[in-house]
């Protein structure tokens, strides 16, 4: 089966397709680039860095994917009673975890760069009618918890609506798979080493360890996990969750590692389920 | 030291050579990755460039990184009779191993796309791993086999792009120092 692999989303996406249906892998790619234009924290055109600009109470359009993800966050932010969170973009920049963005109409003191008011949660965020979204207080949204799951999402509708009967998009480990074929899935650990294969039909799965992404930040080891109390999610074994949809077991990965138990029960309705190693 | 550790021992520089070449994973040919990055092209010239040590310090100025090879790999994509762009095949270095790479520039300097040809990255640890080295025991790097059919997908902790990201800028930096007016 052609396999083809861009840079993308910050990792490396692999698209496979049958060779019949090897044309339909153009469009899945520019699916994820499309979520990746609207979705970036980096870019100073994305819709991320849009709302970022506005002033708190401002009422913001955005595109109808960008809002999805927002509602799909809004609901697990419920949910999971605020542990996850998209408003962590303040304790990854603090982190180092991402660059501190160029522009923000907030200024802190000294003329300090924007970082996010402290205190701010998903909570603080409006989604209305029409795509449209409201800050009521200065927030810095990083979808990177949520977004590549919903663009392996997006690449998988834009196959199946180019006619592929199946197929597999990875995400650089958040991959999602369809059609009548079983596919091994090797899960590989926090330390780097592959123990477990699986095999999979017809659904997601997503992985997330730190083991190997820790900064130190005055004297305290930091990740890019931010869990209960804004505290750092020290994580050592690898978590992996398997759902229906991709941006569900991207996201569910995060709640996982703070609390498997929540993640499990939150999961159990959907015919999704977390694997520890 | 027992019998049994030593030739456990001796046998793991042999077992690893002979697993490592395997590990790469081969999604485009030349051919096919040109055709790639530069949609519309119909042929595409090997164009011989050899970089000045003043250009490879503009291209470091520009980009932030250094270009090492002074003979990069540089076609002309035609379509036409008249060209539309430019294709560079690159390698960086991944987590261990290295990613070759094709990038389409137009003329006027932007990207057109990047596809990565082939991805020799260990992917972990599994050589060590008796499952995986049997998955790749008698392959050698001409046959044909594809990630998903003998090899299992990866999920696991993101691996970043970020090296390949900055060869890309690298070879934006190569366009506009030695290609730009080629």
């Amino acid at each position: 089966m052609p396999t083809r692999c861009r840079p993308l989303l910050g990792t490396f996406v692999e698209i496979t397709v049958a060779p019949e249906a090897a044309s339909a892998i153009d469009a899945a790619f520019g699916a994820i680039a499309r979520v990746q234009a609207l979705m970036s924290f980096h870019a100073a055109d994305s819709d991320l860095a849009r709302i970022r600009v506005a002033q708190p109470g401002e009422c913001i359009e955005i595109a109808p994917e960008t809002c999805e993800v927002l509602r799909i966050a809004s609901e697990l932010h419920r949910a999971s009673n605020g542990l996850f969170d998209v408003t962590v973009g303040r304790e990854l920049v603090r982190g180092g975890f991402l660059p501190r963005p160029a522009r923000g109409p907030f200024r802190g003191p000294f003329g300090w760069p924007f970082r996010g008011e402290r205190g701010a949660t998903m909570a603080d965020i409006e989604l209305l009618e029409g795509n449209r979204v409201r800050c009521t207080r200065p927030v810095l949204i990083d979808l990177g918890g949520i977004a590549k799951g919903y663009a392996v999402d997006q690449a998988i509708a834009a196959l199946r609506a180019a006619g592929a009967c199946e197929g597999l998009v990875n995400a650089g480990g958040d991959m999602r798979l369809f059609g009548p074929r079983r596919w091994p899935v090797g899960l590989r650990d926090a330390d780097g080493r592959v123990r477990t294969t699986i095999e999979l039909a017809d659904c997601a799965i997503a992985s997330s360890a730190n083991l190997g992404n820790r900064h130190r930040r005055w004297g305290r080891r930091v990740t890019p996990h931010i869990g209960f109390g804004r505290k750092p999610i020290l994580c050592k074994e690898r978590v992996s969750v398997i759902a229906p949809r991709c941006v569900i077991a991207d996201a569910m990965t995060k709640i996982a590692m703070a609390d498997r138990a929540l993640a499990g029960r939150l999961l159990a309705p959907h015919g999704g389920q977390v694997l520890a190693d | 030291m027992n019998r049994s550790l030593w030739t456990a021992l001796l046998g793991l520089p042999a077992l690893t050579s002979a697993a490592a070449p395997a590990q790469a994973v081969d999604y485009l040919d030349l051919d096919q990755a040109q055709r790639a990055v530069v949609p519309g092209a119909s042929s595409f010239a090997a164009f011989a460039v050899t970089l000045t040590p003043d250009q490879l310090k503009q291209i470091k100025a520009i980009a932030h990184v250094p270009q090492r090879a002074t003979k990069p790999r540089v076609w002309k994509a035609m379509a036409g009779g008249r060209q539309t762009g430019w294709v560079i095949v690159d390698e960086v270095i991944g987590k261990h191993e290295m990613i070759t790479y094709a990038t389409g520039i137009a003329m006027d300097g932007h990207v057109l796309g990047v596809e990565i040809m082939s991805y020799r990255e260990s992917k972990g640890d599994q050589v060590r791993n008796p499952k995986w080295r049997g998955l790749f025991r008698g392959k050698t790097v001409r046959d044909a086999f594809k990630l998903n059919q003998d090899i299992p997908n990866i999920s696991g902790a993101t691996l970043s792009c970020r090296n390949l990201t900055d060869g890309v800028k690298r070879l934006l930096a190569l366009h506009q120092v030695a290609l730009a007016k080629a």
